[in-house]
């Protein structure tokens, strides 16, 4: 491009659009994608574990292959959003490259907490409260996760999915365990993937 | 306060425009690599330190070099002042384009 070179007022215009655009495409971590990966992995991954238990008398628990299914998708997640975050965090370096660490090293403790905790308490309470440890602690540490990420990065949006996933797996208390399943896979998996609509359309407004 | 009337010569470049809205898309707080935003806008070395050098006189952007030889990193920050000439600029911007259209005229 040539130094100085004359612009008019609409080839301004148009650079500032054109630069803005594709500086987002490059430079800001796709949430529509984030919140797409997630929703689809608790949709149906709860949703197998649902059907799994659905009309079980007495409740015994989700199958191994359902309860395997989510560790899949969990994976498949996990390494779509590291590859969306570290493509768009390449080359930045600052304050908000902390704030993903933190982020990031909060869910992963407090996941690992709940991987532990679940199995080491399972012979001593009840199938309901190990359902409520183990199917609605996620969701609560995912609501959590994206409250302490709107404080940090002033992101609205994440306050209301975070408060509204907090209110989902705290809801979960009153319930039986298929029904927890199938709340986390309803209120919680569709809430992602509705927010990953939401998403996208205040990026298309923004834009 | 004035209200600015006229499009800031410094930021009115091709170049120094997408320089500047680029930067203006990171948190504050945070900084690009001089790589990362060479690669984004495809100029040359040469040209984007010449574009940086004039952003930088201007109080616009701020670079820093560190680290040494092979590890050695330039970042690149858009300033207070920067984000508000940015601001400034697509406002007149606007005003002009707004103005334009209801003479049904094309500004140059």
């Amino acid at each position: 491009m040539l130094e100085d070179q004359d612009m008019s007022v609409q080839e301004a215009a148009a650079v500032v659009r054109d630069a803005r655009v594709r500086a987002r495409e490059e430079l800001v971590i796709s949430t529509p994608l984030v919140y797409m990966a997630w929703g689809l992995v608790w949709l149906i991954g709860y949703g197998a574990m649902w059907l799994s238990v659905r009309g079980q008398h007495p409740y015994t628990g989700p199958s191994g292959v359902s309860i395997a299914a989510v560790f899949v998708l969990a994976g498949f997640a996990i390494a779509a959003v590291l590859v969306i975050a570290s493509k768009a965090a390449a080359g930045i370096g600052g304050q908000s490259v902390r704030q993903r660490r933190i982020i990031g090293s909060t869910w992963a403790i407090g996941y690992l907490i709940l991987l532990i905790t679940a199995p080491a308490v399972s012979s001593s309470v009840s199938a309901r409260t190990l359902a409520l440890i183990s199917f609605a602690g996620p969701v609560v540490l995912a609501g959590l996760t994206y409250i302490l990420a709107a404080a940090l990065g002033r992101d609205r949006p994440a306050l209301a999915a975070g408060a509204w996933l907090v209110i989902v797996g705290t809801s979960c208390a009153w319930l039986a365990p298929a029904a927890i399943l199938a709340t986390c896979a309803l209120a919680g998996g569709g809430a992602l993937l509705l927010m990953a609509v939401i998403e996208t359309r205040l990026r298309a407004h923004d834009s | 306060m004035t209200a600015e009337t006229e499009l800031d010569p410094v930021i009115h470049a091709p170049a120094r425009l997408r320089v500047v809205v680029t930067l203006a898309t990171l948190r504050d707080g945070d900084n690009l690599s001089f790589t990362r935003l060479q690669e984004l806008l495809g100029l040359t070395p040469g040209n984007l330190i010449t574009h940086l050098r004039k952003l930088e006189d201007a109080g616009y952007v701020t670079t820093v070099k560190s680290g040494s030889g092979v590890a050695s990193r330039t970042s690149v920050s858009l300033s207070p002042q920067g984000r508000k000439a940015l601001d400034n600029y697509t406002a007149v911007l606007r005003q002009l384009l707004d103005s334009a259209s209801a003479d049904g005229t094309s500004p140059q």
